[in-house]
Parts: structure tokens; C-alpha cells; sequence
């Protein structure tokens, strides 16, 4: 009974692996839609933010901020959105792989590099590359908060018109839709310069006054719009974590399945052949008494 | 749409980073702007402003009218075709703010030492935004 009875112990154990990867894939789904809730009602901000700059491009408004100067890279800064916990496919090693990629190009150019990072995963795996991480943030999970990014944009903001960085990358997955995440390096600073609104069926009285002036106002506008990117970035990053989540998770459930399947295939033959067996013994023994 | 006067508004949203705080019908919004209060009703001219702390005072047109009032500390308002955009980073509508602890930031805010002009500006505006805050509290009370 010795190998069936392994074979039994060892389906067991892949029940409670399965009945936990499926509940881990419960949980990322009802995280991911939080998530993609919360991407949604962001979505409205960006967009208004996006006409408004368009406008004030359209008037015409001598567009020269600070923002928006491209200096030559001296001295860059890169951020790493990562994850806090892993089991979720090629997540955190797809932006670990991008990152390293980024900076291994700046090593080459001799540009040097701060690099931050949001989640333990990524500050153990640049760590063990040997990347030196100026900056850790594990406080990041599904849901981040405007308020919780706002610090870290102001900072570098901060650091730009100081001349303390002349770029900022950030390493995270963008969600394209729930069938496409890509591991992207993005360059938020300096701010590409808004582009006109194109004759959109405009009307002559479409022109805006400006209180107090257009030049006053881009100077605000052009700080918001960089923060609401970088905290898009965040929220992708969340929303394409929890869909990872949920893929890696499914296919480990179906995967279980498929063991227990063939497990129980090779039980049920291992235990019948073990009757078998016994029966040959007695028949054998009768046979014997027989004669 | 019915286009009457009588039930024709202006469409006004609040939108902040995370979510849009409100979008609804008005016969008017009174908006804070940097340097003063500004009504806008119906076929008002397009503009785009920057905001100061305050509130927006939203009279609604549905059935019977009621005053919104939503304090927006920053941020800008775009107003065009009977829209009025308002983004802002930080929105906290009247009805959530509790007087007593408005009333307490206030206090925590005036008794704050500030040294050099940034620190000092950066007091008043804190100042500023907080006093609002208890009117608006106040108010809504």
C-alpha cells in the first residue's frame, strides 16, 4: 500500500495549494476592480487638466517654464513602482529588468543616478544587483492615496528647479486594459510641452479670458499636471499588479487541477494493480493447495 | 435637453486627483478665485482661472433649490458653454467638515511660530484656507 498511499498524501497536499491559490485569485479580482474604480474616477481629472493646457496652448501663450527646459542630463533621477508581496507572475521582475536596463545605460553615459523605490520586492532585487537605493517607499499597496504621492512629486519638483536632477524616469507597468500590461520606463521630467487643441470644430468664441493671466496660470497648471501623471503612474502600477495577480493565481488553480487529475489517474491505477496482486497471491495459493 | 429657463442650468464638476467630487445642474456657482469671489450663471463668457481657498456655492435647479457648498483649497476652474470645470487638489464638500475640528486646526495653525518669508507665506496660506474652513462649518451648520 506504500505508493498509493504516498500518492494519496501528496494529492492532499495540492487540494489545500489549490483551494489557496484560488482564494488568493478571489481576492486579487475584487482588489483589481477596486483598483480599476479608483483608475476610472482618476481618469476625469487628467482629462480636464489635458483640455485646459490645450487651451492655453491654443491662445497662444509663450509657453517657456521651467518644466518644461530641456537641460543636458548631468544628473537623473529614477523611480521603480514595484510591488510589496509577490506570487504575481513576471510582475516584479518584468520592472526590476526595465530599471536595470535604464540604469545600466545611464552607468554607461556616466550620468549619475538617484534611484528610489516603491515596494519590498523591487528594494530586494535592486539591492541584490547591487543598485544603490536612495530612497524606499513599502507603503504603497492597492489603493494609493493623492495625498501619499503628492510628497514624493513635490519633492522632486523641488529637486528639478534646483537643478538637483536635469530628468526623472519612472520604471512601472502600464495598464493598457485588463488583456495588456507592459513594463515601461517613462520620462516625467522635463514635461513634454502641451500641444495646441486642433480645430475640434471650435468656435471663434471658444476664446478664453484668463484670470489672472495665462502665464500665472500655466505656471500652476504645469506642477498639476505633473503630479496627476506621476500619480496615474502609482495607479497603474496598482491596477496592473492585482491583474497579474489574478493571471498568475488562475493559472497556478487550473494547474493544480490538472496535478490532482493526473495524481488520482496514477493513485487509482497504483492501489487497483496493488489488488491485482493480492489476487494473483490467493489464486496462487489455492492452486498451490490444490495439488 | 429641455432648454426653458426655468429648468436650463449650467453643468458644474468638481473633479480632484483621486475622484469627481460632484457633477450636477446649476442656476449659478460662485467661485473663489485667486483674488475674489466670481458668480457665474447662464451664457456666461469662457474663461479659465486660477482658485484661491474657499468655497464653491453651487445653487441647484433640481426641484427645490439647494446651496452646495464645496471648500477647494488651489487649483483651477475652467467655464465654457454653460460647464464649469473646477479641478482642485483637495475638495472637501460642506456637509463632511465638523466645525470642532476645523475650529482646532485653526488654533493649531495660528499658535505655529514660523521663521523666514516661505515659512511665514506658507503660515497665512494654512491660515487662510483653515479660516474658511470654519466659515464654511459654520455655515453648514
Amino acid at each position: 500500500m506504500a505508493k498509493a498511499r504516498a500518492l494519496d498524501r501528496r494529492r492532499k497536499s495540492v487540494r489545500n495549494i489549490r483551494k489557496i491559490t484560488r482564494t488568493m485569485e478571489l481576492i486579487a479580482t475584487a482588489r483589481f476592480k477596486k483598483a480599476m474604480d479608483r483608475s476610472v474616477a482618476a481618469r476625469d481629472y487628467t482629462k480636464h487638466l489635458a483640455s485646459m493646457l490645450e487651451n492655453i496652448a491654443a491662445v497662444g501663450a509663450d509657453v517657456d517654464h521651467p518644466l518644461l527646459e530641456i537641460r543636458p542630463t548631468k544628473r537623473t533621477a529614477v523611480l521603480v513602482l514595484t510591488g510589496n508581496r509577490g506570487l504575481c507572475g513576471g510582475y516584479n521582475s518584468n520592472i526590476v529588468r526595465q530599471a536595470m536596463a535604464l540604469l545600466g545605460q545611464w552607468k554607461s553615459e556616466q550620468v549619475g543616478t538617484t534611484v528610489a523605490v516603491s515596494g519590498k520586492r523591487g528594494i530586494g532585487a535592486l539591492k541584490f544587483r547591487g543598485v544603490e537605493v536612495a530612497e524606499t517607499y513599502t507603503t504603497f499597496e492597492d489603493k494609493p492615496e493623492y495625498a501619499a504621492v503628492a510628497p514624493i512629486g513635490q519633492a522632486y519638483l523641488e529637486a528639478y528647479a534646483a537643478g538637483e536632477i536635469d530628468r526623472l524616469d519612472v520604471a512601472y507597468t502600464r495598464f493598457h486594459g485588463i488583456a495588456k500590461q507592459e513594463a515601461v520606463t517613462e520620462m516625467l521630467l522635463p514635461l513634454a510641452p502641451p500641444e495646441a487643441a486642433e480645430g475640434s470644430g471650435r468656435l471663434a468664441s471658444d476664446e478664453y479670458d484668463f484670470y489672472p493671466s495665462a502665464r500665472s496660470i500655466l505656471e500652476e497648471l504645469l506642477p498639476a499636471s505633473f503630479m496627476s501623471r506621476l500619480f496615474k503612474c502609482f495607479l497603474d502600477a496598482a491596477v496592473s499588479e492585482q491583474v497579474a495577480r489574478m493571471v498568475a493565481m488562475k493559472a497556478a488553480t487550473e494547474n493544480a487541477g490538472g496535478l490532482i487529475k493526473s495524481l488520482s489517474r496514477a493513485y487509482n491505477r497504483a492501489r487497483q494493480s496493488q489488488i491485482t496482486g493480492e489476487i494473483m497471491e490467493i489464486l496462487g495459493g489455492v492452486e498451490a493447495l490444490k495439488q | 435637453m429641455a432648454d426653458s429657463p426655468r429648468t436650463a442650468g449650467i453643468q458644474c464638476v468638481i473633479v480632484t486627483p483621486e475622484t469627481t467630487i460632484l457633477d450636477v445642474k446649476a442656476r449659478s456657482v460662485v467661485l473663489p478665485l485667486e483674488d475674489g469671489q466670481r458668480g457665474v450663471g447662464r451664457g456666461h463668457a469662457p474663461f479659465i482661472g486660477r482658485l484661491g481657498a474657499g468655497a464653491v456655492r453651487i445653487t441647484t435647479v433640481d426641484g427645490r433649490e439647494a446651496v452646495h457648498s464645496v471648500f477647494v483649497e488651489k487649483g483651477f476652474v475652467e467655464v465654457s458653454h454653460d460647464v464649469v470645470t473646477v479641478i482642485t487638489q483637495r475638495a472637501l464638500p460642506a456637509e463632511k467638515l465638523d466645525l470642532g475640528t476645523a475650529r482646532q486646526d485653526l488654533a493649531a495653525i495660528s499658535s505655529q511660530a514660523a521663521r523666514g518669508d516661505e515659512a511665514i507665506d506658507a503660515k497665512l496660506q494654512a491660515q487662510q484656507a483653515a479660516r474658511e474652513i470654519v466659515r464654511i462649518a459654520e455655515r453648514a451648520r
